[in-house]
């Protein structure tokens, strides 16, 4: 019985050593998150067509929903199994990188480092190393209401924290029953308040591993973000119940909330559903300073391939300037510094234009083995502050937990 | 068809004449039992054994990567009962457990009681009866999230427009309501299956008895508890336990609904279990909370069914 | 129908001189019972109805506040996405096997398993049934890992076959209990007059107890069937192909990280219910019909 689970291990082991041995072919195993491969037509097949004819490789997608990849990765991984390459949502890769399941590509991606924008390629790296590199990246702006924004008697988009708060609070109207700003609650919310915090000159983690989520900065970015619900009633009530994007939208989509922080994917989800809804895109509104937060994915190697040559190849493949034109099919944003010219900007679709433009203010979030934690740690700390506990003390508790995880 | 059976029985030796006597006989039970006891073992010891031999290992992902998993005795279980969540979440779960058990217990023997008889449409209602049981799972409780919403929350709709609220409310944000919408939702989903286990035992009770029961309204309750109960007192005894167990184990209502917040207020053993294991990829401390979880299960429906079985045997 | 109104009439009479009591008139009843049923209709049909509604709604109507109960104006456009794509009926014939593979496999062992336990005394058949529920106690989703490990040796990931012996462990145990069960109601006299008759043992549980059993085995088969159909978590886990993937887990691909698409959703939760509600509607009358006759009473 005790060895039960030793021999399972082993089972495990047994197989990723067959998985090691030397193959016939390089048969890539490719996860990627569903709507990149969400039909036989999708982009993806035809870029990686001409990969195949150019390298003689193979590959072999397999699609799996955001919700779903984090689980089946560290279950198949854990059994030695899992994919040759993967696509990761950039706040996965330190857990993963921690664990010892990624390949180290430091050596081979050094010649190539400087083609990717800093703040995404960032995120791959961890504790000095290389493991992955950006697939695509987005970042978080201000979405405006034109007409409401008009009505509230405000001539342009607010561009400072004290603008964005009078705007806020002009558009609130509790007769009409609309609002200044929809918010997300728990992991969304964490979300958009991150790049409040670097906008007050704070910092969540620094490059050290210290923990500054107590720092007066964040309490008063978080002071400032909280009582536009508490104090003001400027927010719609999804603040407290918000969990994706959709719901974080919806007041937004209503008109029922004149702004809302959200990414380019938001774009395709108003003008779906509210086709006549005026609305404009903005860099999110500077404090001390200008920053934004930075997503997207990223794809690695798994350790233990048996084909580590032929999977970078196809990281490299699909994260290089291809990716300009490939993610733009998918209405997406390329990583690369390519993307980043004036020219480049100008060709893409014209909301998409602010989030490139702003792309340099990009933080990545700390790139720290047990982000993912924090992450629901911040969530917490956002629902408990929006019901009515001191920012100061909420973000107490939370550094206390964060220190707690760093220390582990 | 009775009548033939004894025919061909009587003019020919059948196959299965072998386990009317001697070693055949003998065997007889255990052939009937050995695929499934064979199946069991395969797929239910191992993994279940297993799971519980991991509460007492250091499983990380860390560790299962590189084979070592050293032996860390209770200490998962310590690290369990020093975060502050898992009383919540216990007490959450009994709250979780009894309203579930009860309402589904209730409303289904009611639902059953309304759906044995055969009048005109029955067929149609049985079916729609079963629908919440049908929907997948994913898409149901997604469809309730959307009704609780409080942008766009059909319910919140409703009931403004009856009266009982003034302004929309939002029913799965607020700490002190989470949990009780998405029992409503549970009890909702579960219901159905009560209701048709308790229908098919239903038609096993003998017609005379529930035709005297329907008929005399005055004393229906009497008639439904000296007569009707005892009569499938056997399938409400399974009832009960089976939904005890998968209530305990429902996993996709709160998570998909609530991820078990706000601020822990909708935490139930399980949803933590599974935040310890697939949040933070701790799977020994995961198996700690499930190896408890587990054990409570064992132990309380052990002693529910003795109780039955004692009361049998009076 | 006719029958059963008809005992009813006789019944009735019989029991009518010791029912003085009796106030309510028939027509009374029948509407109270009516009045319920439709209640317990609504409450079990309205979020279905609000689903099929959300799949009807254009588009710029998912939003709307405040919502409306009857969609204003109809598309049909989700569905005629949904089921024009090849994916949606490779899909679909994958549950479709998966379903009736193991509806068969847990019936067929259950209903041998279950008699046994319920009617033959031999070592193990009262502590059996017991260890068979405890198996299933174990929270589903720390089972993931071994399971892998399982299938991975075997060589059964990402396959169809895989799923069986996993679905077979999920459904077994409480398909046996619930026939045990189910055996254990049924009278004993009846099997006792078969094997006066000259029935052998397995005559008399094939010919007589089975055919009583069936509106057990009836919701046996209900139970696995819905939730093989449905079933998630391990299909998510262990299949990994496009060509070996089931329904839910093509619904699971229309919820996306960011942005989902209500409506396509909503409809590929109708339509997976759709079948199974189809196959109820014509199953349930064996609910009744095992034991319709007078073979109880007796």
């Amino acid at each position: 019985m005790r060895n039960l689970l030793k021999s399972g291990a082993m089972a495990a082991a047994i197989m990723a050593g067959m998985g090691t041995a030397p193959g016939w072919a390089d048969n890539l195993v490719l996860w990627v998150n569903a709507p990149l491969a969400s039909g036989p037509d999708a982009p993806l097949y035809a870029e990686l067509k001409k990969f195949e004819t150019e390298t003689g490789n193979k590959v072999e997608v397999q699609a799996v929903p955001h919700m779903e990849m984090e689980r089946n990765l560290f279950v198949a991984m854990s059994g030695g199994a899992g994919p040759d390459v993967m696509a990761l949502d950039i706040a996965w890769v330190a857990g993963l990188a921690d664990a010892g399941l990624l390949m180290d590509i430091t050596e081979q991606s050094a010649p190539l480092a400087a083609q990717y924008q800093p703040g995404p390629l960032a995120g791959g790296r961890y504790q000095g190393k290389q493991y992955a590199l950006p697939l695509y990246t987005n970042n978080a702006a201000l979405i405006v209401n034109d007409k409401m924004l008009a009505q509230a008697g405000i001539d342009k988009a607010p561009a400072t924290w004290e603008e964005l708060r009078a705007a806020t609070v002009a558009m609130t109207n509790a007769e009409k029953g609309t609002y200044g700003i929809s918010f997300g609650s728990n992991r969304m919310g964490a979300f958009q308040l991150y790049p409040f915090i670097w906008q007050a000159g704070g910092e969540i983690i620094d490059d050290a591993g210290k923990s500054h989520v107590a720092d007066p900065e964040a309490i008063a970015a978080v002071d400032f973000l909280a009582k536009l619900y508490t104090q003001d009633k400027a927010m719609p009530e999804s603040v407290l119940t918000a969990g994706n994007w959709d719901e974080v939208h919806a007041p937004f989509i209503q008109e029922r909330a004149g702004m809302v922080i959200s990414g380019d994917w938001a774009i395709s989800a108003i003008k779906k559903n509210a086709p006549n809804l005026a609305f404009s895109i903005h860099p999110l509104p500077q404090g001390k300073k200008a920053a934004t937060v930075i997503g997207g994915y990223n794809l690695a190697v798994r350790q233990g391939t048996a084909s580590p040559k032929a999977a970078f190849q196809l990281v490299e493949w699909l994260t290089g300037e291809r990716s300009i034109e490939l993610m733009g099919k998918y209405q997406r944003l390329s990583a690369t510094v390519a993307a980043t010219t004036p020219e480049a900007i100008a060709k893409l679709p014209k909301e998409m234009q602010p989030f490139m433009a702003q792309a340099g203010a990009g933080h990545p979030r700390p790139v720290v083995a047990s982000w993912s934690e924090m992450h629901g740690v911040f969530g917490n700390m956002w629902d408990a502050v929006i019901r009515g506990k001191p920012a100061a003390e909420a973000l107490a508790e939370a550094n206390a937990e964060v220190e707690n995880l760093l220390a582990r | 068809m009775t009548t033939r059976t004894r025919e061909t029985t009587r003019l020919k030796p059948h196959w299965s004449s072998i386990f009317e006597n001697g070693t055949g006989a003998r065997l007889y039970p255990y052939l009937m039992v050995m695929p499934a006891i064979l199946i069991a073992i395969g797929v239910v010891v191992y993994p279940v054994v297993s799971g519980i031999t991991s509460a007492f290992y250091d499983v990380t992902l860390r560790t299962l990567n590189s084979g070592d998993m050293p032996f860390v005795g209770m200490r998962n279980f310590e690290r369990v009962f020093a975060d502050p969540n898992f009383m919540r979440a216990s007490l959450n779960t009994v709250i979780w457990v009894v309203l579930n058990v009860v309402a589904q217990l209730g409303l289904g023997l009611a639902l059953a009681l309304l759906l044995h008889r055969i009048v005109p449409g029955i067929g149609f209602f049985r079916s729609g009866i079963l629908v919440p049981w049908v929907v997948p799972s994913v898409v149901a409780v997604l469809t309730w999230r959307w009704m609780y919403d409080p942008s766009v929350g059909i319910v919140n709709e409703m009931l403004v427009r009856l009266g009982v609220i003034n302004d929309y409310h939002p029913w799965l944000g607020d700490t002190a309501t989470a949990l009780y919408a998405v029992t409503v939702e549970s009890i909702w989903k579960g219901t159905p299956f009560v209701m048709l286990l308790l229908l098919a035992a239903l038609q096993l009770v003998p017609k005379s008895i529930l035709e005297a029961a329907s008929m005399d309204g005055a004393s229906g309750w009497r008639m439904l508890w000296h007569v009707i109960l005892p009569q499938i007192r056997v399938s409400f005894a399974i009832a009960a336990v089976l939904t005890f167990i998968l209530t305990v184990n429902n996993f996709n209502a709160i998570w998909l609904m609530t991820e078990g917040g706000p601020l822990n207020s909708s935490e139930i053993l399980f949803t933590l279990a599974y935040k310890y294991g697939f949040q933070r990829f701790d799977l020994g401390r995961a198996s700690a909370v499930a190896t408890m979880l587990f054990v409570g299960l064992v132990i309380a429906t052990t002693i529910y069914l003795k109780l039955i079985q004692a009361k049998e045997a009076d | 129908m006719s029958t059963s109104s008809s005992t009813r009439e006789t019944a009735r009479d019989r029991s009518t001189a010791s029912l003085r009591r009796r106030r309510t008139p028939k027509w009374v009843r029948m509407a109270l019972l009516y009045a319920g049923l439709w209640a317990a209709f609504i409450w079990c049909v309205f979020p279905f109805y609000w689903m099929i509604a959300t799949s009807l709604r254009a588009k710029d109507e998912i939003f709307a506040r405040p919502p409306s109960i009857v969609p204003h104006a109809i598309t049909l456009q989700n569905y005629v996405d949904l089921l024009i794509g090849a994916q949606f009926w490779r899909f679909a014939l994958n549950s479709l096997f998966l379903t009736l593979s193991v509806t068969v496999i847990s019936v067929l062992l259950s209903v041998t398993a279950g008699y046994a336990m319920a009617r033959h005394r031999f070592k193990g058949s009262v502590m059996l049934p017991l260890f068979m529920l405890y198996g299933q106690m174990f929270p589903p989703v720390l089972l993931l890992i071994p399971f892998y490990i399982q299938l991975k040796f075997l060589g059964w990931l990402d396959s169809l076959y895989g799923l069986i012996p996993v679905y077979l462990s999920y459904m077994l145990p409480l398909c046996v209990w619930l026939m045990r069960g189910f055996f254990a109601q049924v009278p004993h006299s009846l099997e006792d007059a078969a094997r006066l008759d000259g029935c052998t043992r397995w005559q008399a549980f094939w010919r007589v107890i089975l055919p009583m059993a069936r509106p057990g085995i009836v919701a046996v088969a209900t139970w696995v069937m819905i939730h093989t159909w449905n079933e998630f978590l391990y299909a998510s886990t262990f299949i990994l192909s496009e060509r070996n993937r089931t329904l839910p887990l093509g619904l699971s691909g229309l919820i996306g990280q960011y942005t989902t698409d209500w409506g396509m959703l909503m409809a590929g939760g109708v339509v997976t219910a759709a079948p199974i509600l189809l196959i109820f509607f014509f199953l349930q009358k064996h609910l009744v019909a095992g034991v319709g006759g007078g073979a109880v009473k007796g």
